[in-house]
Parts: structure tokens; sequence; C-alpha cells
């Protein structure tokens, strides 16, 4: 256990590392909760908040409580206290943890999964720095902030059990929250498009990021192979892997074409990685769909 | 097999060729292996689900590739190519079913080129196995057990191998005559072939050659003989005349034939050769006389000549003392003068002849008794009558009398009684003297020596004076019988002829005293001459039989004598027939050794001939059978691995090898062949990490600390030599190299200056060897200090005891309390006090001045354990407080350690400093 979790300590400095080559992210809420307890960090214009903001003139319509008899105590205008618009989005994290994940083509390339691991905590470190209150989607704890909420992800990235299926499981999911999905999404599209309505019906924006081997894209084998799944799906006999070369690349097109389909019902992004591509392409994507308003 | 046509090409034949049809499954084999796709890759694939029901349009390229298939069929055909026992060269099929008869000359002649009828009777061995003929022996010399010609068998060819296999070239004469009644005693059912390994010579009596040619083709199976071509018979080395100072052997052969070289060997006694000349046979001539020149030291050493590279006993010729030292007797006619021996009459004689000869002193009768070649009477005058007499026969049977002239024989002369018959010329009363106080005459010189006599070819030095000498009376034959002259023409030495031997007089004297001839070297020459006159041993000879000593083997080597050998008697020994009960070889014991000779009694010899149908062959026309079946057996084995490697590649189960296959597997190979073949590379590694150890400590300077056991123990020594070396280098210039751990059991000691050497309660006492080492190293100005420390403050009892335990055995100097002017108190610090960890226990050094090493101590020991207090940690902080005095008793620890570094690295200079002042005062002065 003490060995796992130094491996996970590993794997966080690496993500920091990643992450510390993009601003701070700021994610850009859709809508302001009020259930939703106060953020940490402001919004950078006027709002509801405890932050003193800024003066202004008093105008008609301004409720009197507003008024900040002090300040206008020094001068004639009356002014009103504005507090800076404040607010805590909480995004959740997600990562496929099925067997599938732990492959890889060749030796030199990281398995899916550590790539996926990485990236999600390289996103952590980022939403953390922002003042974001980051979960693990069907993790243990509650979505919180700072540093240590970081570390307590690493662990239970570490401690969590590989699950048969590749797809997160709509659980208690606060209204409004932004989700992060890694994962290959090589499950079937049906199974897929459930999964994902389930979660977009309690009013969840989510980001798809699909991590691929780049041998899952170009079938590099030859000869006669008889391949075998990960996940007990059974094997099959492809007797001249060239022949049929093409038609996988045109059903893995396909299934994309799907997933992209799903994700746009939803309104919801999708990008694609692959690990033998540098981490920060991923991760800029991410940041890009996560800031945008 | 007669007139049998030269083969252009090498015939192959099979053993077993029905097996060949088994070629025809090939095809189907092809099919098959073509058919069968080879087992598939295995491969984990996370988007699986995307390749069910991708099915390639057709199943085409899923074939094992063509070029596996090929080596595949390539690899059956091997197989069964072998199965049918292929084989180049196969002799034709023996005609008949009865056996085989393989007559073997196995005489001398048969031991040059032994190999060949070796392999001619192995290739016929094989041609009967594999017909399963049984097979029948005839070796044709007579056995070495002394019995009667016999043939072996008929056997089966596989029992009758061995025996083949142990024929061996007798050193007789083959007898065809007995083979041939051996023949007629076989009784045998049905027809026979017959084989006849012939020597290729035709000697013994008239027609037992062709008698036995003809006895051998009546069996009726036909016969084929091989023999030597006329230029490859063996020859014969007839054991040497002497001509001069040369040995004079001939070498024979059995018939004329092409022109042959060969070259004679001479060997000694230990076998080396000393000479060697080469021979040529002109073409047509059977014998040649050989002149083997060599100086007389060497040619007296000569005990065997023989040809060189040949084997047989016929080309050996053993050499006896009758070719070697001769025995000279020197008589003296004056009494010995013991005092003067510059004055004697033989001790020029003796000194001229020592190197060559065998000298022997003592009256005329007794040197008579024994053997003699040559005697020299120096100036005997009268001699008794049966002495006269006796001297004459011996003379006549061979001896050579040298006389040298003198006082006495002038007196004889004088007394004309100068018709001595033991003179080989009338002598003149009255000798002759030149030059002197009275005379007008000159010493005269000698004259060149004349173009024949023995001593032709010499050169007469111009120096040799002679004063006095004996005249000849003039005579007819004077003039012929002088091989010698003085400058006027006077005979300085003459001789005559008697019977077999030499009567030769020197006209002067064999001192000084009237000429001084006996100081040139010339002397020494014409003294050698006249030995070698001599032909050889007469006299009395030994009657004893000669038991045998070493024998001849049939390849001319000298072997132990066993088997039916008896002795010779020694009058015998011209007369003897080598044979099974008297070998050719060495006879006697050590006092007297004769050899006995082969060749001298072969008689007329002639090529081989056959009668009238009979085909001949050379044993080199036999073409070499080619088996072929090992080599594609082996063929197959390494197609088969390379199958395998193939097929582990091809399903994918070589992934780290798959790159580089051929390199890897190569590899892997190369290494188990290397393993296999060496089994001593344990042994050598264990030499390399020897060799790593001294390299680590000689190449730079370094302290040492011996290792206890205890981990504990050793991490503080460490700790400590390290702290050490680091207080060395910041206060000293001793810049010395990490510490190193020594196991005293294991390494070499002699690297060190210092080695640290804690002493525990558990550790065991040195071994004899590690004993043996450190003794080693303290003598050669090594220096352990040891520290009972570990074990407590201060020096205990069982401290004591542990260190008396441990120390046993080592050659430690008598010790003495360190002394307050001890070197080791100024070495680089000034100090008096020598604490360590603790403090105050006492320090023994070596007492007294030994005047070894530069008085260096060889051991220092005390209990204050010094190298806890100079540990130190990573951040350089003390490991342990020292007791009781604080920093300041770790500062004088360190300067203690630094004081012991420096004194065994130099020595007692330092000591020459208690004299500073004193030296001073002086130059003050």
């Amino acid at each position: 256990m003490a060995e796992q979790h130094k491996e996970q300590a590993r794997t966080l400095s690496r993500a920091e590392a990643q992450a510390s080559t993009l601003p701070p992210l700021l994610v850009a809420a859709e809508r302001v909760a009020a259930t939703v307890a106060a953020g940490t960090h402001g919004r950078r214009r006027v709002g509801p908040g405890e932050t003193f903001w800024q003066f202004r003139r008093y105008q008609p319509g301004d409720p009197v409580q507003s008024i900040d008899w002090r300040q206008s105590a020094r001068s004639d205008p009356i002014f009103v206290r504005e507090t800076e618009w404040a607010l805590a989005q909480s995004v959740w994290l997600w990562r496929d943890r099925s067997p599938s994940m732990a492959w890889r083509s060749h030796p030199d390339l990281p398995e899916k999964g550590e790539r996926a691991d990485l990236l999600l905590l390289a996103l952590g470190s980022l939403l953390v720095r922002g003042g974001e209150r980051i979960g693990l989607l069907g993790g243990p704890e509650r979505p919180s902030t700072g540093r240590t909420a970081l570390t307590r992800i690493a662990l239970a990235l570490g401690d969590a059990p590989s699950s048969e299926d590749g797809l997160p499981k709509g659980t208690d999911l606060p209204r409004h929250a932004q989700l992060v999905l890694l994962g290959d999404f090589l499950s079937p599209l049906e199974d897929v498009d459930a999964a994902l309505r389930g979660l977009a019906g309690r009013g969840v924006k989510g980001h798809l990021l699909q991590v691929l081997d780049p041998a899952e894209e170009s079938l590099p084998f030859s000869g006669r192979v008889r391949f075998a799944g990960l996940e007990g799906e059974g094997h099959t006999l492809v007797r001249r892997v060239e022949d049929v070369r093409d038609a996988y690349a045109k059903r893995l097109a396909g299934h994309r074409e799907g997933l992209r389909a799903i994700a746009r019902t939803l309104g919801w992004s999708f990008t694609l990685h692959h690990t033998d591509q540098p981490p920060q392409a991923a991760l800029l994507a991410l940041h890009a769909v996560l800031s945008e308003v | 097999m007669f007139g049998l046509p030269a083969l252009s090409l090498p015939a192959l034949s099979f053993a077993a060729p029905w097996v060949l049809a088994a070629l025809l499954t090939l095809p189907m084999l092809w099919w098959l292996l073509r058919a069968m796709p080879p087992s598939p890759k295995r491969q984990s694939f996370p988007a699986i689900r995307l390749l069910f029901g991708l099915n390639p349009r057709e199943d085409v390229a899923a074939r094992t590739p063509l070029w596996v298939v090929l080596m595949r069929m390539l690899l059956a055909a091997l197989v069964i190519l072998a199965a049918a026992h292929p084989v180049i060269n196969s002799a034709r099929p023996l005609a008949g079913d009865g056996p085989l008869l393989v007559a073997v000359d196995d005489g001398w002649a048969a031991a040059r080129n032994w190999s060949a009828r070796r392999a001619a009777l192995e290739a016929l061995m094989d041609r009967a196995e594999r017909q399963s003929r049984p097979v029948i022996l005839l070796p044709t010399a007579p056995p070495a057990d002394g019995g009667p010609i016999n043939a072996i068998g008929p056997l089966p060819a596989r029992e009758a191998r061995p025996l083949a296999q142990a024929m061996a070239p007798k050193p007789w004469s083959a007898d065809r005559a007995a083979a041939t009644e051996a023949l007629g005693r076989l009784t045998l059912a049905s027809s026979v072939s017959a084989f006849w390994l012939s020597d290729g010579v035709d000697a013994g009596p008239p027609g037992a050659a062709s008698g036995f040619a003809l006895a051998l083709q009546r069996l009726g199976g036909g016969l084929e003989v091989m023999a030597e071509p006329p230029g490859g018979l063996a020859r014969l080395v007839l054991p040497p005349v002497r001509e001069g100072g040369d040995l004079v052997p001939t070498v024979r052969r059995p018939a004329a034939g092409p022109e042959e070289t060969l070259y004679l060997r001479a060997v000694d006694d230990s076998g080396r050769v000393v000479g060697r000349e080469a021979v040529t046979i002109p073409a047509g001539e059977t014998q040649v006389a050989a002149h083997i020149s060599l100086p007389a030291e060497l040619r007296n050493r000569v005990v065997r000549l023989d040809i060189e590279d040949e084997a047989g006993a016929g080309s050996v010729a053993l050499l006896d003392e009758r070719w070697r030292r001769r025995p000279v007797g020197v008589v003296s006619g004056l009494p010995q003068q013991a005092d003067a021996p510059l004055l004697s009459d033989v001790y020029y004689l003796e000194r001229a002849l020592a190197p060559y000869a065998d000298l022997r002193r003592g009256e005329i009768r007794d040197l008579l008794s024994r053997e003699l070649s040559v005697m020299i009477l120096a100036d005997v005058g009268q001699m008794a009558q049966p002495t006269i007499a006796e001297l004459g026969r011996w003379v006549e049977g061979g001896g050579v009398l040298l006389r040298f002239a003198g006082p006495n024989l002038a007196r004889l002369a004088d007394a004309e009684q100068a018709d001595d018959p033991l003179l080989p010329v009338r002598l003149r009363a009255g000798g002759r003297s030149l030059g002197g106080a009275m005379s007008w005459s000159e010493p005269l010189g000698l004259a060149p020596f004349p173009d024949y006599g023995p001593f032709a070819g010499l050169t007469a030095p111009a120096d040799v004076r002679v004063e006095r000498q004996v005249l000849a009376q003039p005579a007819i034959d004077l003039n012929e019988r002088t091989w010698a002259r003085l400058s006027d023409g006077t005979p300085l030495v003459t001789a005559m002829q008697r019977g077999e031997g030499w009567v030769i007089l020197v006209h002067t004297t064999p001192n000084a005293m009237w000429s001084d001839l006996p100081l040139s070297g010339v002397f020494v020459d014409m003294l050698r001459r006249i030995v070698d006159l001599s032909q050889g041993l007469a006299g009395a000879q030994t009657q004893n039989a000669l038991p045998p000593a070493e024998l001849l083997d049939g390849f001319g080597r000298l072997q132990p004598a066993r088997g039916a050998v008896t002795s010779l008697r020694p009058e015998a020994l011209a007369e003897t027939m080598p044979g099974p009960r008297n070998p050719p070889g060495w006879y006697g014991d050590a006092s007297a050794r004769r050899a006995l000779n082969l060749a001298p009694h072969i008689g007329e010899t002639a090529a081989l001939t056959v009668p009238r149908g009979v085909g001949i062959r050379g044993y080199a026309d036999a073409p070499r059978e080619l088996d072929l079946k090992p080599w594609l057996i082996g063929a197959a084995l390494i197609l088969a691995i390379i199958d395998t490697i193939v097929a582990l590649a091809l399903r994918g189960l070589l992934p780290t090898v798959r790159r580089r296959a051929a390199a890897g597997a190569g590899a892997v190979l190369l290494a188990l062949a290397i393993l296999a073949a060496m089994p001593g590379t344990a042994q050598a590694q264990e030499a390399e990490v020897d060799m790593d150890f001294a390299l680590r400590a000689a190449l730079e300077t370094r302290l040492a600390y011996v290792l206890t056991g205890n981990p504990e123990v050793d991490r503080i020594s460490e700790a400590g030599l390290h702290g050490l070396t680091e207080v060395l280098y910041q206060r000293s210039s001793a810049e010395l190299a990490e510490p190193m751990a020594v196991d005293v059991e294991r390494d070499m000691l002699l690297f060190f200056p210092v080695i640290y050497w804690p002493v525990t309660e558990d550790q065991p006492p040195p071994s004899p060897e590690a004993q043996a080492r450190i003794n080693d190293y303290l003598r050669n100005g090594g220096m352990i200090l040891f520290d009972s420390g570990p074990m407590g403050s201060g020096s205990d009892a069982s401290a004591g005891a542990a260190l008396q335990r441990l120390t046993e055995g080592l050659s430690i100097p008598p010790l003495q309390p360190l002394p307050d002017d001890h070197v080791l108190t100024r070495t680089f610090f000034l100090m008096d006090e020598m604490p360590g960890r603790w403090t105050g226990a006492t320090i023994w050094v070596e007492s007294g001045e030994s005047g070894r090493n530069d008085n260096v101590t060889p051991v220092v020991i005390g209990g204050n354990d010094w190298a806890a207090a100079w540990a130190r940690d990573e951040r350089r902080q003390p490991l342990f407080a020292t007791v009781p005095g604080g920093e300041r008793q770790r500062e004088l620890a360190y300067r203690f350690g630094v004081n012991l570094v420096i004194h065994a690295l130099t020595g007692n200079y330092k000591e020459d400093q208690v004299h500073i002042p004193i030296i001073l005062e002086r130059l003050g002065q």
C-alpha cells in the first residue's frame, strides 16, 4: 500500500509539473446556484459575495441597505458598496478504471491508464490553483479545495478498485457541476449514451477526453494474429491483420463519430488524446473547454 | 578389381538404397506443410470489440512462408538421405560370399608407410563388415612370442577389427615360406577372397614370395596385392665403417628405383641429433655410402644412425663401443715422476689424447689383457721376449702400436739390436743432435706432410723445431714408410703395416726434451689421426652372455626388453639373425653394451613380383571412402534447431530476440559452447576479483581495517578511518584514498601502510596461511594497530586474552610501553598522550631498535578505541563522545592518528630531530 501511495505521489508531482505550464484555470460558471456555498474567488465582477469590490454612486433603484454610510459621509455623493461576485464551481473528475486502460502497445509508451491519471491530476492541480473545488466522481470524498484535495484525489485514484465497466455511474452529483471524464470509451455506443444521459439529466456539464493508444488507432500488427480482449470480451482470430486494417480504421472513426454526436447532443465537449502525444496538448484542450464561459 | 580404370569422379553409393523411396513422400509433405497455417501470434487488444466480425476477403496469406517450407523439406530430405547411408568412393562390393583372407606383411620392411597399410586394412574391415563377411588375418612375420606363424580367424569383421588395429610391424623379416605353410594348415569350406597387404620387398629364400602369392591365388576367390612402388620401399642403414675421422654408413634399398634423397641422422645417447647428412641414392643404384663428418667428441657420443622421418628397425644402425672411444694404453719408459709432471714423457700424450680416447696406464701385459685399440710406448727400450711376442700378436690382430724415441731407444739402436720387429724401420746407431753449443747446425723444422699416409692434409707449423732424433737405416721402402719428415728430409714418423695392425715410430720424444713438437697443436692432430687408424677393439673380450637391454621395435624405437627374448653370446653377435628370440637392439649390461643391428643380416633383396594374373596396386591408389551419413545427420540437426527458432519467432514467442534473432541465438549458442568448453571460468573470475582488489589497493595509498565479522565494529572502523583520512588530508600532505576493508584470510595486505585491527571477543584467530601473510606484511615494513578498545574502556583481562588469541602465531617483536621520547610522539604533532575514545590504556610498541624498516614499529597495541574517536558521519559530526575529555580529547586522538600514519609513511626521519639541538650547537661552534 505504501508503495502504491509513493507511486501516486510521484504521478501527482509529475502532474503538477505539467499543470504549472498553464495559467491558473478559471472556470466560467454558467449559473450561480444559491445552494452552492460561497466560492473562494471572485468573478472579477460585481455580484453577491463578501469581498469588497467597489464603491459606486447611488442610483435610483438600489436598495437602501446597500448604501455605505461611512463612505457617503466623507463626501457629498452617496455611495453604494458593492462586493465581488464570488462563486465556487465544483468540478468532478472521473477516469476509466477498466482493465482495458492498463494497456500499451509498446514498452516506451505509457499505459492509457497512466496517462489518464496524469492528465486528471494535472487538471486537478490547475483547478486547485484556480481555487476551484474538485472531487473524484465515485470517490469517497466530497469536493474540496486546496492542495489537500489534490492529494486526496491522488490517493483515491491509487486505492480505487478497477471496475469492469468503463463508464461512469450517475451518483449523487450536485446539479450544475462540471464533469471531466477521461477514458477510452470503447464500450458500445448505446451504453455510453445511456451512461452519459443519466449524468446529463442532472444538469451536469461534461467534457469527454478519449485517451487511446496509437496502436488502437492504426492497428499496426501483421500476419496471423489472435486478438484477445482485456475485459473478457473473448478473442478473435484475424488471419491477416493487414487486410482488416482499413475496415478497422473505418469502424473506429464511426465509433468516434458516434461519441462526438452523443457529446454534442448533451452539449458536452469531446476531445481526443493519444498516448504518444505530449500530455500538454490534451491539458490545453481541456483548459480551453473548461474556460469557456 | 584388376585393371580398374582411374576414377575421374567420386563415386557415390548408398548402403541402404531402398530408403531413398521415402523421398517420394516429399511432395505430400510439401502439401501438408503448405496447407497447415502457422500458429497465430497472440496479442491482447483493448479495442477488440471493433475487430469482432471483421473477416478478410481471403485466407491466402495465412500460410507458412515459402522459405520455411523449403527449409523443412530440405530437413526431411536430409534425414531420408542420411538413412540411406551414402558413401563416396565406396569400393566395389567383394566378390563371392566366403570369408576374406587378409595377409599382412608385418616385417621390418612394412614399418615405412605403416599408416597407409593400416588405412587399407581399415578399409578392408569396413567392406567386410558392411557385407557381413568373416575375416581371416594372416601376418607374415613370426609373432613376438616366438611361436609359429598362424592365421587368425575366421572371425566376424567386428571382432577382427581390433585385432587388425593391434597389428604392428616387427623388427625382423617376414617369413613368407612359413606363412605359406600356415595357409596350408587352414581348412576352408568355401572359396576365399584374398588380399595381400605386402611390403613390396622380396627377401629371404628365392621363391618364397611368389610361392606365397600362388598359395593365396589358389584360395579361389581372387587375389589382390597391394605394394609400395619401388621408390617407396623401406631402406636399410648398414652400420658404419670408419674412414679417417668420418663415420661411413651405407644406405641400401631393396630394389633399384628412381633417385631418392634422404637425411641420415646421428643421434647421441640422450637423444640429441648431433649430425645430419643428406644422402642421395642415384637412380638405378641400390646402395650408397654416406660420409658423416663430426668432431671427434661428438662422433664418440653417437649411438645411433637412422633415417630422418622414416620408421623401421632396418633404417636404424646402433653404434656400440666398437665405434666409440678407443681405449689407448700408454706405457712410459721412465719411472713415474710425480713431482715434475712437465718432464714426464707421457704428460703431453695424455693431455693430447684425453678428450677423445680412453686412456689407460700400466704395464704392457696388463694393458693387453683388456680391449685395446692403440698402444703407445713412450721411449720403451728393451722389452722381454714374451712381451714382444704378445705385442706382435696383438698388432697382427689389428692393434696400432705407436712408439716414441728417446734415450732408451737410442741406446737400443747403439747396441746394434735395432732389429726390433716392433719397429717399422731399422735404426742407425747414434742419434742425431741438431744445434747446441758444439754444433753448427740449427734445429730443424717440419717439412710439409706428404700426400699419403694419415697425416695428409695437415699443415706443418713453421715454429716447430726438432733438436734430436733417432735415424732410420736407409732402405728402399723407407720413403713410403715415412709419414712425416724434417725439413732436411730425414724421417720423423715412420710406419709399417703388420698383419691387421700398424707399427708406428715417432723419431723423437713425446715430451719437450728433444723437440717442441709435443707443444704444438699439430701433435694433437697427428695423435688423433693415428688413433683413428685403429680398427676397433682388439685384445681380450668379455665372454659372458649378453642379456637384452633395450630392443628396437618395428618402428625403430627402443623399448625395454620383453617377450621371448634370450641372451646372446658375444661371439655369436655377428652371426645372429635378428628374430623374435633376438630382436635388434642393445645387449649387455652397463660394462659392455653391444649392438645387434638388423640391416647387415638382410640378404639379397628385390622388388616384389607377383604371379601372372594377379593385380598389384599401390596403397596410395585406393580412393578414400567418405561416409556422408554423420555429415547429413549433423546438417539436419542444425536445420532442426534453426527451424525451432524460426517457428518460435513466427509465433511471436521470441519478443526480445526478434530483431536480432540470428545474432542473439548465435551469441547464446556461442556462450553455451564457451561455458561448456571452459570449466575453469569460475576460477578465472576469482583471480580477476583478486586482481581488482589488488589494483584498487595498489593504485592509491589507503588505510585499511580488518573485518572482524561484527558489522557494528566494522562500520565504526570504516567511519573512523574515513575521518582520519579526512583529517590527514586537511592537515598533512598525506592525501590518502578512501580506506578499504581487508579480510586477512583472503586478501593481500602488502598494499597498505597501516592496518587498523579492532580486537573483538568473537573474532576467530587467523588461519596459518593468513598468519604467514600477516608475518610477511609485518616483516616487510607493514604496521598494524591492534585496538582492543571496541571491547570496552581500558585494557582488562578479557581484552588481553582476546588479543593473545588473535596474535598467536604472529611474529610480534618484543614490546615495551610507549616511551616518552618515542618517535611516535613527534612525527607530526608533539604529543605526550595518545587518547582515543577512552584514555589511559597503555600503548605498546616495539622495544629497542631492531634496525629493520627504519625502526618503524611493526605493531602498535592499545585499547583506546581510536576508530570510535575518529569516526564521523556524513555531516562530519562525531559519532561517539570521547570519555572523559570532550573535544580536546578527540583532537588528541586525531593527532595520534596523524602521527601514526606519518610514522608509517615516513619512517624514522623525525627521530633525527631529537638531535637537532645538538647539531645546531655543533654548527654554532
